[in-house]
């Protein structure tokens, strides 16, 4: 599918915490979600709010990072600060293939300490962080679809003490 | 990126004060808003919710008393609520009547109606006078960021950059003024208001929105370098006497006719009315639309809405990071009716699911 996220970066940024923060939102029609229920695959954490233009056009984005197959990150948005009905109807008309994170009182943002939107995090399988982007992406673009790639399958850190697969 | 296609250029406001064509070629008076007699006004808010569960609703009540330009009367309501209280917020004295509806209410319903009086404002920035100084508590109230509304990083870099090269609080909030003005853009698909988050609409160059965007902007900008600002939310509740479609109602419906506006306190002058969001919603909307920078109602506007506005517009209060008293929810303002069923906060932006509707009386004697 193409998707036009023309004004979007195609590069991130390092995100240079030693750990990322705790995640744990209501989600949009479903059950509360844990971040750290996706360990064991790269996750996206994804801020964003429905009236935000450039979020549009990236949410788009990210939708069609998520129809490319198995294999890939978790996707986890989140809208800031919205009425879930709005957050609702939203997604009515342009549904997407992840889950809905709801932060209505703005206290993920504050942990997360996103200071605009779009903001999104890229952590390791071990959940580490790893990239960061703080303008709108295009996730289809050959050099964020490399930077996922080069994503460690485990971190040094949580490699220590165990053995090294066989040969 | 910010678009600079369309930059006001500085030093066409010449026409201001030029008489502007009205409709069928009628001359009407030029856009010179002038302190003169009060007009009284009544507004009727009536919400109608949904009976999913318990509900919670907030209306918001003229709160603003400024006896150049504003003075809120009496609010009286009907409503078959448990219980309705006006409700004064610490902070910023905000005033809201909240309702609460038995579980399982099968209509909960409430009509509010709020007397005020206004009238014109202009401020002559040519010269100084004896006003008070700010106190110290309303300096720092109306210095400090909100949860939207940051003032250091990227606004103060942009605020900095906006009034480089001027001195003294007028002249740099005039520049900042004037950069609003020339680098933001009113957005039609904007739902409401607009959100006012500020930092976001910095950092993504996307300074587009409506005026709860647009002069939120204004307000942090000036209130980075230091000069006390705020934002007040309101409606407007009269056409325009000046001929401008644009900047006056359409009707005695009102439910979609929300507006806030920005004042910025000058030592020597006191509160001083700005508003250039109106400016930009001139460009886009006064007939026939999408309206040059040159066209004589927009430089109109723009020279005027820096000191003075119409007094067409109810202000109901200057608060931030409201929660809502008996909820748990938080509204980044208060200038639409709120309402929670269930535990949800309805969409106030939806009057027609919510439902609410808002009507303007002027009352004459």
């Amino acid at each position: 599918m193409a998707v036009s996220t023309s004004g979007a970066a195609d590069e991130f940024r390092p995100w240079p915490a030693e750990t990322a923060p705790a995640l744990v939102l209501s989600q949009l029609d479903g059950p509360g979600i844990d971040l750290a229920e996706f360990r064991g695959k790269p996750a996206i954490v994804h801020f964003f709010a429905t009236w935000c233009a450039p979020c549009i056009a990236e949410m788009a984005s990210l939708n069609a990072l998520a129809a490319t197959g198995k294999g890939g990150p978790a996707i986890l948005a989140i809208s800031v600060g919205e009425v879930d009905s709005r957050v609702r109807n939203f997604f009515r008309d342009r549904p997407v293939a992840f889950p809905i994170l709801l932060d209505r009182d703005r206290g993920a943002m504050k942990t997360w300490q996103v200071e605009g939107l779009p903001t999104s995090f890229v952590l390791d399988r071990d959940l580490r962080p790893a990239l960061k982007a703080v303008e709108p992406l295009d996730w289809m673009s050959p050099l964020v679809a490399a930077a996922l790639a080069a994503l460690p399958s485990t971190s040094p850190k949580s490699n220590r003490g165990e053995k090294e697969p066989p040969p | 990126m910010i678009s600079r296609r369309d930059m006001l250029k500085t030093g066409a406001c010449a026409a201001a004060a030029s008489v502007l064509p009205g409709p069928a070629g009628a001359q009407v008076a030029p856009f010179a808003p002038k302190p003169g007699s009060w007009r009284d006004f009544e507004v009727a808010t009536r919400l109608d919710l949904p009976a999913n569960g318990k509900a919670q609703a907030w209306i918001p009540l003229p709160s603003m008393r400024e006896d150049e330009w504003i003075k809120p009367g009496k609010s009286a309501w009907e409503t078959n609520a448990l219980s309705a209280e006006i409700v004064q917020d610490q902070k910023y004295g905000a005033a809201l009547l909240h309702l609460v509806f038995k579980d399982g209410e099968t209509a909960p319903r409430v009509e509010v109606r709020s007397g005020f009086s206004l009238r014109d404002r202009a401020e002559n920035l040519a010269t100084k006078s004896a006003v008070p100084a700010l106190g110290e508590a309303d300096r720092k109230l109306y210095l400090e960021a909100t949860e939207l509304m940051p003032t250091d990083g990227i606004v103060r870099e942009t605020a900095e950059k906006a009034a480089a090269g001027k001195t003294g609080d007028l002249d740099r909030a005039r520049a900042i003024y004037e950069w609003v003005v020339a680098n933001t853009f009113r957005d039609a698909k904007t739902r409401g208001c607009g959100t006012g988050d500020v930092a976001s609409m910095l950092r993504t160059g996307n300074l587009s929105g409506k005026c709860a965007d647009l002069n939120a902007l204004y307000v942090a900008l000036v209130r980075s370098v230091g000069i006390p600002a705020r934002d007040i939310y309101g409606i407007r509740v009269a056409p325009s006497k000046f001929g401008y479609k644009s900047l006056g109602t359409g009707s005695d419906v009102i439910t979609k006719a929300q507006h806030c506006r920005a004042e910025i306190w000058l030592d020597g002058y006191g509160w001083v009315a700005t508003d250039p969001a109106d400016v930009r919603k001139v460009v886009l909307e006064e007939p026939p639309g999408n309206n040059t920078v040159d066209d004589p109602k927009v430089v109109a506007a723009r020279q005027v809405l820096f000191g003075a506005w119409e007094g067409n517009w109810l202000g109901y209060n200057a608060a931030h990071d409201l929660v809502l008293p008996g909820s748990s929810h938080k509204v980044g303002f208060l200038m639409y009716p709120q309402a929670e069923v269930a535990g949800a906060l309805l969409d106030c932006l939806d009057p027609d699911t919510f439902k609410y509707m808002i009507k303007s009386t002027e009352l004459t004697a």
